[in-house]
C-alpha cells in the first residue's frame, strides 16, 4: 500500500534497485578518489601556500606561482617600515574601528617624538583603509592570516611586531604610492598668521616652508614693518595632506581648501 | 597441518608461568606442576586473551569505521592521536570513563544502571561462542550457532529496559522502535541460517567452517547471504535501519539519557555486536579461517595464521557494511516493514528452497566458487 501511495505521489521514483546501487557506486567512486589523496589537507600541519600544493593551487587559480592559494592582494597583518614612516597619523585617522594608535617609537627629537602607529588585531576589520592612506608606502598589509593566541593582549601589535613581519619579506599588497586625486589643499588665511613656525615644525614631509612676507607693505610716509612678517607656504606636490598643520595652528589660520 | 593456534600460546604461557612459580616454590612444586592446573590456567588465559582481544578488536572496528567514513567523506578521518589516529578511540573511551555518570531523578534504577551492563554483557558472551580459528574446536557445542544467535537476540530486551526505565520519551520511543525492528529482522535472519544449516548438515559453526573446506557458501548460498546481510544490519542498528537512534527525530534514541562510562557501554556493546556479526557472516558464508588453494602454503603455516586471515575477512565485511552506512539515508519506518515483511521474508524462504533443492541433486560442487584448503 506504501509503495502504490509513493509511486503515485513520486511517478519517477527510482526501482529499489537503483537507488541502492547507484548511491553505492558513487560512494565507491568517491572512495576510491579520496583514497589516493583526500582534498582535506591536515591544516595546522600542512597548508595550501606550502611548495608541495603549490603548482596545483596555480594552475587552478590561473595566477603566478609564488604564493599559493593566499594572494598576494590577500589582507592580513600588516607590516610597517618604522624607518620610512613619517607619523603623518593618517592610517589611524582612516581607521574605520578606531583600532589604530599611534605610540612612541626610539627615533625620534626628544621635541618631537615619532609616532608609529600601534594595530589591535582584536578591532581590526582588515579593510586596507591604512594601507592605502599611507602616504609613504609604509605600512602595508601582508598575507600573514594565522593570528590565533591564547592571550587578548597578544592581538595588540606593536610597530616593532609589524616591523618584524616587514623584515620577513612576506608576500605584500602592492603598494600604491600615487596619490588620490585630492583637489583639496592647504590654505592660509593670511591674516591670522602670527608666523609661528609650529606648521613647519611639526610636518612631516618639511614641505612647509616660512617665507619673509612684509606684512602689510607700508603706506607712503609710514615707517616700515619693524618684524619681518613670516607665512607659511605648502609645497603642494610633496604635502601628503596629513592635516598636522592645521591641527598645530593656534590661531586656525590653516584651512583645506581649493586653489581657484 | 601443524598450525600454532591462540590455544598453544595460552597453553604455553600458563605453563612457562606455573614452571617459573614451581621453580621459586619448589615446596608447592607438586601442586603447580598438575596437568589439570595448567589447563585450567591456560584455559582462564585463553578467556582473558579472547575477552581482551575482542575489546581491542571493537575499538579498532571504530577507528577502521572513522578512517573509511572519512575517506568517503573526501577527509582523512582521525589523525592525531597515534599514528593515524590509532589511538583517537582509546583517548575518547579514556574521557568517557571520566565522565560523571548521571542519572535522571525518576529514573529506575535497577533498569538504568543494569540495562547497559546487561547489554554489554551479553554481547561479550558472543565472543565466547564464536570459533576464530581451527584452535576452538575442542570445546565446541554441538548446536553453538544457534546458542550463538540466541546470546545475539537478548539485545532488544535489554535495550527496550534500559530505553523504558530512564524515563524519557524519547527513550522510550528508541527502545520500542528498537524492539520492533530487532525482533522483526530475527525471522529473515534465522531463515537464512536455516539454508546454511540445511547446505551444512549441522548446527555446530566448527563444522560449518570444515564443509566450507572445498568451497565457500556464498556461491550457492548468495541469496541467504544477501538475506542474512540485510538482517543483520538491521540488527547491529546501524545507518540505513538506524531507526531507533535517529537523531533528526529522537535526539539519541534509546541512550539519549545516558552519559560517561555508560553510553560508552552501549557504544562499545554496539560494536562488538557488529564485530559479532561480521564474524557471523565471515563463519556462515565467507569459508572462516580457511583460504582458498591457489594462495601459497606459507600463507596457512603462519603462527596464528587462521585468526589473522579470519580478521582480515571480518574487517572486509565491516568495510562493507561502512560503505553501505556513507551511501544511503535512513528508511522510513514503513520502509523498514516493508523491506523485513514483504522482501526480506519470501527472498529467505526461497533461499531455503533453493538450498534444499540443491543439497537434493547434490549439485553443490558445481557452485564451488572459492576452493579452499582447512587452515
Amino acid at each position: 500500500m506504501a509503495a502504490e501511495i509513493e509511486k503515485k505521489q513520486n511517478p519517477s521514483a527510482e526501482s529499489p534497485t537503483g537507488a541502492v546501487l547507484k548511491p553505492l557506486a558513487t560512494a565507491a567512486r568517491q572512495f576510491a578518489r579520496s583514497l589516493i589523496r583526500p582534498s582535506t589537507i591536515l591544516y595546522p600541519f600542512e597548508r595550501l601556500e606550502d611548495p608541495k600544493f603549490r603548482s596545483e593551487v596555480a594552475v587552478e587559480s590561473g595566477r603566478p606561482i609564488g604564493v599559493g592559494e593566499v594572494w598576494d592582494n590577500y589582507r592580513g597583518v600588516h607590516a610597517l617600515n618604522v624607518n620610512t614612516c613619517i607619523s603623518c597619523n593618517l592610517c589611524a585617522f582612516s581607521c574605520p574601528d578606531l583600532c589604530i594608535e599611534m605610540v612612541t617609537v626610539p627615533g625620534g627629537d626628544p621635541k618631537h617624538p615619532k609616532k608609529c602607529p600601534q594595530i589591535d588585531y582584536g578591532k581590526c576589520s582588515y579593510c586596507g583603509f591604512c594601507s592605502d592612506a599611507c602616504p609613504e608606502g609604509c605600512l602595508t598589509m601582508t598575507t600573514k592570516y594565522e593570528l590565533s593566541t591564547p592571550n587578548r593582549k597578544d592581538m595588540v601589535y606593536s610597530p616593532q611586531k609589524m616591523f618584524e613581519q616587514f623584515q620577513r619579506k612576506l608576500p605584500m599588497n602592492p603598494i600604491r604610492l600615487e596619490r588620490p586625486a585630492n583637489e583639496d589643499a592647504i590654505l592660509l588665511d593670511a591674516p591670522l598668521c602670527i608666523g609661528c613656525n609650529a606648521c613647519a615644525r611639526d610636518c612631516p614631509t618639511n614641505c612647509i616652508t616660512m617665507l619673509d612676507i612684509p606684512k602689510e607693505a607700508p603706506k607712503p610716509g609710514e615707517k616700515a614693518a619693524k618684524r619681518i612678517w613670516k607665512e607659511p607656504v605648502v609645497n603642494d606636490s610633496d604635502c601628503v595632506r596629513c592635516g598636522t598643520c592645521i591641527s598645530v595652528c593656534p590661531k586656525e589660520c590653516l584651512f583645506w581648501g581649493t586653489h581657484s | 597441518m601443524a598450525v600454532t593456534t591462540l590455544w598453544d600460546v595460552a597453553y604455553f604461557l600458563s605453563s612457562g608461568l606455573l614452571g617459573v612459580l614451581a621453580h621459586i616454590l619448589p615446596p608447592l612444586a607438586w601442586l603447580l606442576t598438575n596437568p589439570n592446573l595448567v589447563w585450567l590456567l591456560s584455559a582462564l588465559l585463553f578467556g582473558a586473551i579472547l575477552l581482551g582481544a575482542s575489546m581491542i578488536n571493537t575499538i579498532m572496528l571504530i577507528w577502521f569505521e572513522r578512517k573509511m567514513l572519512g575517506r568517503f567523506m573526501d577527509r582523512r578521518g582521525a589523525m592525531h592521536v597515534g599514528y593515524a589516529g590509532l589511538l583517537q578511540n582509546f583517548a575518547d573511551g579514556l574521557k568517557l570513563f571520566r565522565k560523571n555518570t548521571f542519572k535522571p531523578r525518576e529514573a529506575d534504577d535497577l533498569g538504568f544502571y543494569g540495562g547497559p551492563t546487561a547489554y554489554m554483557v551479553t554481547s561479550l558472551l558472543m565472543f565466547g561462542v564464536l570459533p576464530i580459528s581451527s584452535g576452538w574446536s575442542d570445546g565446541a557445542l554441538p548446536l553453538s550457532m544457534l546458542l550463538a544467535l540466541v546470546i545475539f537476540s537478548f539485545a532488544p530486551l535489554f535495550i527496550f529496559i534500559s530505553a523504558w526505565s530512564s524515563n524519557n520519551k524519547y527513550s522510550l520511543m528508541g527502545g520500542m522502535r528498537s524492539a520492533a525492528q530487532m525482533i522483526a529482522y530475527e525471522v529473515p535472519i534465522l531463515l537464512a541460517v536455516v539454508a546454511v544449516v540445511l547446505v551444512a548438515g549441522t548446527f555446530d559453526l566448527n563444522q560449518i567452517v570444515l564443509e566450507q573446506q572445498n568451497y565457500w557458501f556464498w556461491g550457492p548460498l548468495f541469496l541467504a547471504l544477501l538475506v542474512f546481510s540485510i538482517g543483520m544490519l538491521a540488527e547491529m542498528e546501524r545507518i540505513p535501519f538506524d531507526l531507533p537512534e535517529a537523531e533528526a527525530e529522537l535526539v539519541e534514541g534509546w541512550n539519549t539519557e545516558y552519559g560517561g562510562m555508560l553510553f560508552a557501554f552501549f557504544m562499545l556493546a554496539d560494536y562488538l555486536r557488529a564485530l559479532a556479526g561480521s564474524i557471523l557472516i565471515v563463519l556462515l558464508f565467507l569459508g572462516g579461517w580457511t583460504l582458498p588453494t591457489y594462495v601459497p602454503a606459507v600463507a596457512t603455516s603462519l603462527p596464528l595464521a587462521g585468526i589473522i586471515w579470519f580478521m582480515v575477512k571480518t574487517y572486509l565485511v565491516f568495510g562493507v557494511f561502512v560503505w553501505i552506512r556513507a551511501a544511503l539515508p535512513r528508511v522510513r519506518t514503513d520502509q523498514l516493514l516493508r523491506i523485513g515483511w514483504m522482501r526480506l521474508i519470501p527472498l529467505s524462504l526461497v533461499a531455503v528452497v533453493l538450498a534444499a533443492a540443491l543439497v537434493l541433486v547434490k549439485c553443490l560442487p558445481v557452485f564451488g566458487c572459492v576452493p579452499s584448503m582447512g587452515g
